[in-house]
């Protein structure tokens, strides 16, 4: 208790096999009420029960203004002296709406119900003792309290939470340990009855604090206790912990934060839209009010027939009144069951983009998915692409493919299909995947006759971190990074074998001949020193130091004067042309002298203090140096089938495509060659460059790629203004180029660019490295591809292949944003001028807020007669085929410019609006004021003349028409006609015979107008092209 | 390039089709190939382009006139007469019966005014009178009214709709027609009478049946318990409106025009669209084929000035017309179709001039589809 006291946040209690303690603890639930402290470990994703659906989901619904709004109209019209139309007018389209949403809403809970039946087979509570085997992923934060490992070691792999993907060590507390471990270990865990105090649940990945009480002492713990759930398990075969964090308390759950709703800026723009229809709905109600006030005032009193009913009423209070009266008449002006409609079709396009069998990739079983259902229409206005490399352009399936020993190149590039393996057949550790085709250099080391290439083979053998596993007599690979176990897998088909490794010594068979060498130290790996070196005794005694790096760093460290030192520069040249990751390969004869004084030094630094991993390096340095060349490897990180293709459509198609790595700059130039992110000619601002004034005009006159890497980045990022140049400079260049940049980074760079451009940003990764990046951009698009599944469940769409970006963007995105944005127009069109023509009426009615419909067809305008023909334009409509999107990638522009909808366009839409209202009412008016007119004949007329245009004006936007455009434009129709035929004399309709004279006058001036725009339309995109 | 990679797919598939065959176990999760789902259906492309949108706008343009021109001439060619009565003048002759107004005089003034007919109507001339001002589709008036009620439901004529007031009850009885539209019903009577060249008045005889809509006579019009013809029993206990002078039983002596099926009161129940309307009064038909219905010459009009207008300044006119095949007179119509033609024709023009002058070099690069 006193550690409570002492710090404070850690007020977590786990007890071991306590289920009493916890089962009184855990979180319960009754229909929506929850509670409790503990979660069980059961990740709930739906939200419903049968009982709680209605009020749960209606109170979400009403939290949607739009409903809320409409709501308030229903209540309004309730009120008997300002309903102006019947209260079901608003009532059927809103209760409409509210089913249709409803059902989705249910739908979509009902899809997350599927999921969870997956995670519930993993059921625990916070008390249980956990084990977990060999290769199997955590379930929950475990404590780890031992394992079959020495010293309860622990391997872990954590790709799945920070990308990385080496092996991480987790150690038991060594009093675990050593009271756990033994022959009972079961007994003993059953027993085990300590007490963890700790931090309660929080996403914070890389830091713990706890305390475990036990036999009465304290023992500190700290994150290196600790597995995480979503780790896997590697190299170790059973491990025991104790959960602590469970469920949503897992420290990943945490982490996953809540979804942040994105909102396109189409949807923004239409927000606004509605709010300024809303502006002016209210401003002219106010209006209206106060010109019923004047006629009240004015004309009522002279005027008994009306002004006796008005029972002794101020005027004032009868503009009021009024006012209200014209809210509700006007309130169809705000496009409701617009939103509805939005989302459905958001909905459906979602499922086309799934059921796209060209963005199906058979080899993993993957079709594209949007996870997303309401960015559809942005991925058609798309201005940076900002990819990741490695596993998004290319495969991450390393491949060793050159090599150069001893003055010569073995090895040919060539295409993968011409390829014919060799014949390994002598080697019976042979596991094939080796894409190396050379019969020389295997002739040479089977007779033996080349001492450098067993020397380089052997190196390739022992200087490296893998870790191997037998498996049906065969030796698997567990490697830290994919280039080693290229390099050891290649290494072991040729017939130098990587067999085993302890702490101190280091097994490989080298051509059938077992050797075992000591291995003395291990120098290992870091990204600044860009190399690694193991320093052992070789069967004879002898001490050798073999050392393998970046070419830059390991040719420093040569002998002077080495030999081939001009056949070796010209190889890498090739090798880097052919975008082959370079490795060179150096050994060391040491004498024995120099180890005994080096292994002193070694020892002294591991227990000095200050700055541990300089102290280290400069002793590693003092090792380094002296080297003898024995060869370069070259090792292949395929594109992507399709990339270039991919790329060089996108940039036709004006996306500015930017790629992001965490790679060397000289891979991830040879890459952005060879993917065609830039030309041959190309030249590169990097360096000292992209900071001198002068960069931006040799930009414009030249082909210009800006290269720039993760420190670079750093430093100047710390300039305010900088972010603002740079994103203007890289609008002149073909692309950008960030290499070396971190997780963070890649980040910080997308939100640069949202910062100080107004384009959409989507990016696009595969590995966990790249979520930060995915969920920053507008949207993020995740590759299923070989680094887990992190990326795709933060993205808001999941493709297979890199390839499908292009039918993903210029096919389902270009469709989208054409179908959203006419969508959003005829919808905006339709109601406001169905709405405005009440304001015309209201001059000849004394502002007395008489409709100018009769109230059926107010509540079935929306919901029956114009809603089927506009929503199959929705689903069907492709202005431009498939195959001509992917053929003329400069249509997309279209929507990069937001041409189809903007403030503009939408001011044009919304006068054309005001100027079809006026035709709709003036015409009939002026046509029938010489007959006999009663109100209900120009009732009829207004309405049939307004359905027929909205229909008309649908039928000249649709360019696509299938079988179920043409039955929705009927059935609308037919509706109509029906309807009014039903609850009208035959009488109507004779009139209706002249009338119709005139609805085809009206229709025809208000088609007018829009057979122009179109065809200025037509006249755009052909001057695209 | 295009098409290297798109053989590079298919080998994709051959591929993993036959590696598929082992792993039928697994669920494949490839979308079908349907038409629907690959948005490949079956469509009609039309695409507006010059040479569809310039002819179409010709064709608008040369069949709107000639409509618009005979429309206009059909409309010139019917007769209409009006003239208004109201008396607001010192020297019109209904002047004294609209200064000494009272909704409930009981001696009814009456005034004669004389006008001539330059030409003759021919066929059924149709009589109208027409108010200005009058705001019938004011939206308090249109709701003072019980459609139960004129359909003749039993209980609405006892208690009706709340709508209706304060025309609702009067002294405790519930009124019959109830609402403000039926209590405002026009009351003037007009006569007609030619007089003869040798100064002889002959009254033009009227039809005042058939001037109702079909469906409001035989459909929403009703008078309670259609079985008892004895409609004074039937409306016993209820109220005449206010400012009627006789009850709604003794609107006409004919059964079949009588109480809520009085056509004259249905007329005027269905309710104008603007301020300034007119409704038909009375049919004059034709007699034969050799004399016009009205001829040449001089006519006077007798009115029974009842209907007060003067305190909200409307008017009150008569008008007699005959009508075409398109109706009353109506010059709008045909003036909108020859506007809409000419511009279309206007515009076309316009448009094939830019198509000329500009779009030569549009015509090679057409969107493909």
């Amino acid at each position: 208790m006193m550690f409570y006291d002492l710090f404070s946040g850690v007020k977590w209690e786990v007890r071991a096999n306590d289920h009493y303690f916890h089962q009184s603890c855990r979180r319960k639930s009754f229909l929506c009420f929850r509670w409790g402290r503990y979660a069980d470990n059961v990740v709930r994703s739906y939200k419903y029960t049968p009982l709680t659906f209605l009020p749960l989901n209606l109170y979400e619904q009403f939290q949607r203004v739009a409903n809320l709004f409409f709501l308030l109209i229903v209540i309004l019209q309730s009120v008997p002296i300002i309903a102006t139309i019947p209260w079901y007018s608003t009532m059927l389209p809103l209760l409409f709406v509210l089913l249709v949403r409803g059902c989705k809403d249910l739908a979509t809970d009902l899809v997350s119900l599927s999921f969870l039946s997956f995670s519930q087979s993993i059921l625990l509570n916070s008390f249980h003792l956990h084990r977990s085997l060999k290769t199997s992923h955590i379930s929950a934060d475990l404590l780890l309290l031992c394992s079959t490992e020495p010293h309860s070691l622990c391997y872990v792999e954590t790709a799945d939470i920070d990308g990385e993907t080496n092996l991480k060590f987790r150690q038991a507390l060594s009093v675990t340990h050593t009271e756990l471990n033994g022959d009972s270990v079961k007994q003993n865990l059953a027993a085990f009855d300590g007490i963890v105090w700790c931090e309660k649940p929080n996403g914070n990945l890389h830091s713990f604090k706890g305390e475990l009480h036990w036999k009465g002492e304290r023992h500190l713990l700290d994150t290196d206790h600790l597995l995480l759930r979503g780790t896997v398990l590697r190299n170790t075969d059973i491990a025991y912990g104790l959960a602590i964090y469970t469920g949503s308390d897992s420290k990943i759950l945490q982490n996953c934060g809540k979804l942040k709703l994105k909102n396109t800026q189409v949807e923004m723009l239409l927000n606004k839209t509605v709010l300024v229809i809303l502006l002016f709905m209210i401003t002219t109600a106010l209006l209206l009010a106060v010109g019923a006030g004047l006629f009240e005032h004015r004309v009522s009193p002279k005027y008994d027939v009306v002004s006796v009913l008005q029972r002794d009423s101020s005027p004032a209070y009868l503009g009021f009144i009024t006012f209200w009266g014209y809210i509700i008449l006007l309130s169809p002006s705000m496009p409701m069951s617009l939103y509805i409609t939005f989302e459905v079709i958001h909905m459906v396009h979602c499922l086309l983009i799934g059921w796209d069998i060209e963005m199906y990739w058979e080899d993993n079983n993957s079709p594209a998915q949007a996870r997303t259902t309401t960015l559809n229409e942005e991925l058609g206005q798309v201005g940076h692409l900002l990819s990741d490399k490695t596993g998004t352009l290319t495969q991450n399936r390393l491949l060793f493919r050159q090599c150069f020993i001893a003055g010569h190149i073995y090895g040919l590039l060539i295409s993968l299909m011409l390829f014919s393996p060799l014949d390994l057949s002598w080697n019976r550790f042979s596991c094939g995947g080796l894409k190396f085709s050379d019969q020389r250099l295997v002739d040479k080391l089977r007779e033996r006759s080349s001492p450098e290439c067993q020397e380089f083979f052997t190196a390739l053998a022992l200087c490296h971190t893998v870790m191997s596993e037998w498996r049906d007599g065969l030796p698997h690979y567990q490697a830290a990074s994919p280039d080693e176990e290229a390099l050891v897998c290649a290494a072991r088909e040729l017939g130098w074998v990587f067999l085993s490794r302890t702490r101190e010594t280091l097994t490989i068979s080298e051509m059938g001949l077992t050797r075992n060498y000591q291995l003395l130290a291990l120098l290992d790996f870091t990204s600044k020193r860009r190399r690694m070196s193991v320093l052992v005794r070789d069967p004879g005694g002898q001490l050798k130091l073999y050392c393998k790096g970046a070419d830059i760093v390991v040719l420093e460290r040569l002998q002077r004067d080495w030999p081939l030192q001009e056949s070796t520069e010209r190889a890498l040249e090739l090798f880097a042309q052919g975008c082959l990751r370079t490795l060179c390969v150096a050994v060391r004869s040491v004498p024995e002298a120099l180890w005994t004084e080096w292994s002193r030094t070694l020892s002294q630094a591991g227990t000095s203090t200050g700055n541990q991993e300089t102290v280290l390096e400069e002793i590693y340095d003092q090792m380094e140096k002296d080297l003898t060349l024995l060869g370069v490897t070259a090792i292949e990180d395929r594109l992507q089938e399709g990339v270039p293709e991919t790329i060089a459509t996108l940039r036709r198609a004006g996306l500015k495509v930017w790629v992001l790595t965490g790679d060397k700059t000289e891979t991830a130039v040879n890459v952005g060659y060879a993917c065609k992110l830039m030309d041959p000619d190309t030249i590169l601002i990097q360096g000292e460059e992209l900071r001198s004034e002068n960069t931006d005009r040799r930009a414009v006159k030249s082909k210009a790629a800006l290269v720039i890497s993760g420190p670079e980045l750093a430093e100047m990022t710390k300039a305010p203004e900088w972010g603002a140049k740079f994103v203007a400079l890289s609008d002149q260049c073909q692309s950008v180029l960030c290499c070396r940049v971190t997780p963070a980074q890649k980040a910080e760079v997308v939100e640069m660019v949202r910062k100080h451009s107004t384009s959409i940003t989507m990016a696009i990764g595969d590995g966990a490295n790249d979520v930060n990046m995915i969920k920053t951009a507008h949207i993020g698009v995740g590759l299923c591809g070989v680094e887990g599944s992190q990326a795709v469940q933060n993205a808001d769409f999941a493709l297979a292949q890199f390839r499908f970006l292009r039918r993903l963007l210029l096919v389902h995105g270009h469709w989208s944003y054409y179908r959203i944005c006419i969508l959003l127009r005829y919808f905006l069109y339709k109601t406001t001028a169905f709405a405005l023509v009440h304001i015309w009426y209201s001059f000849y009615n004394g502002f007395s807020a008489q409709p100018m419909y009769e109230s059926w067809f107010i509540s079935l305008y929306t919901t029956l007669y114009t809603s089927l023909p506009i929503q199959c334009m929705g689903f069907f409509e492709q202005d431009v085929s498939a195959k001509s999107c992917l053929c003329w990638p400069e249509i997309y522009s279209i929507g990069q410019k937001e041409q189809l909808f903007n403030p503009l366009v939408l001011a044009i839409t919304l006068l054309y609006s005001v100027y079809t209202s006026i035709i709709l009412f003036f015409i009939p008016m002026g046509i029938l004021q010489y007959s006999a007119l009663d109100y209900q004949t120009l009732a009829v007329t207004v309405q049939t003349s307004v359905l027929l245009t909205m229909t008309v004006e649908v039928i000249l936007h649709t360019k696509f028409w299938t079988k179920y455009s043409v039955a929705a434009v009927v059935f609308s129709l037919v509706a109509f006609f029906l309807s009014t035929l039903a609850l009208h004399s035959t009488r109507l309709f004779t009139f209706v015979d002249i009338t119709k004279c005139i609805l085809i006058l009206c229709i025809i001036i208000c088609v007018f107008q829009s057979n122009v725009i179109d065809l200025k339309i037509n006249m755009n995109q052909v001057n695209i092209l | 390039m295009m098409a290297s990679s798109y053989s590079a797919k298919e080998e994709d598939g051959h591929h993993s089709g036959s590696a598929g065959l082992g792993g039928t176990a697994i669920r494949t999760r490839k979308p079908d190939n349907t038409a629907f789902k690959q948005q490949r259906l079956p469509a009609w492309q039309p695409i507006l382009t010059a040479g569809t949108v310039l002819p179409a706008f010709f064709i608008i343009g040369l069949i709107f006139i000639p409509i618009g021109i005979g429309l206009f001439v059909t409309s010139n060619n019917i007769k209409e007469f009006e003239i208004d009565y109201t008396g607001t003048d010192m020297s019109s002759p209904c002047f004294n019966c609209s200064q000494s107004f009272s909704w409930n005089s009981t001696t009814p003034c009456r005034c004669v005014l004389f006008f001539s007919l330059d030409q003759p109507f021919e066929s059924n001339v149709f009589m109208y009178y027409g108010l200005s001002n009058f705001y019938q589709n004011h939206r308090r008036y249109v709701k003072s009214r019980d459609d139960s009620q004129l359909n003749g439901d039993e209980r609405s004529l006892k208690e009706p709709s709340k709508e209706c007031e304060p025309y609702r009850t009067n002294e405790n009885k519930p009124i019959a027609p109830c609402g403000a539209i039926a209590n405002s019903m026009f009351n003037d009577t007009l006569d007609l009478f030619y007089i003869d060249p040798n100064g002889t008045q002959t009254q033009i005889p009227f039809i005042k049946k058939g001037i109702a809509w079909w469906t409001d006579k035989h459909v929403k019009f009703r008078n309670p318990s259609s079985s008892n013809p004895n409609l004074t029993a039937v409306f016993i206990d209820t109220a005449k409106p206010v400012n009627w002078r006789k009850p709604v039983y003794e609107l006409d002596t004919d059964p079949e025009n009588n109480g809520f099926i009085n056509e004259d009161f249905i007329v005027w129940m269905r309710t104008a669209a603007l301020p300034t309307f007119r409704k038909l009064y009375r049919i004059i038909q034709k007699k034969n084929n050799m004399t016009p219905t009205l001829p040449r010459g001089n006519y006077s009009l007798e009115v029974t000035y009842n209907y007060p207008v003067r305190s909200f300044e409307g008017r009150k006119r008569m008008i007699l017309s005959t009508i075409s095949w398109m109706g009353g007179k109506n010059p709008f119509l045909g003036i909108a179709y020859i506007t809409v033609g000419s511009i279309c024709f206007f515009l076309g023009v316009v448009l094939l001039f830019i198509h000329h002058k500009y779009g030569n070099r549009n015509n090679s690069s057409d969107i493909p589809n």
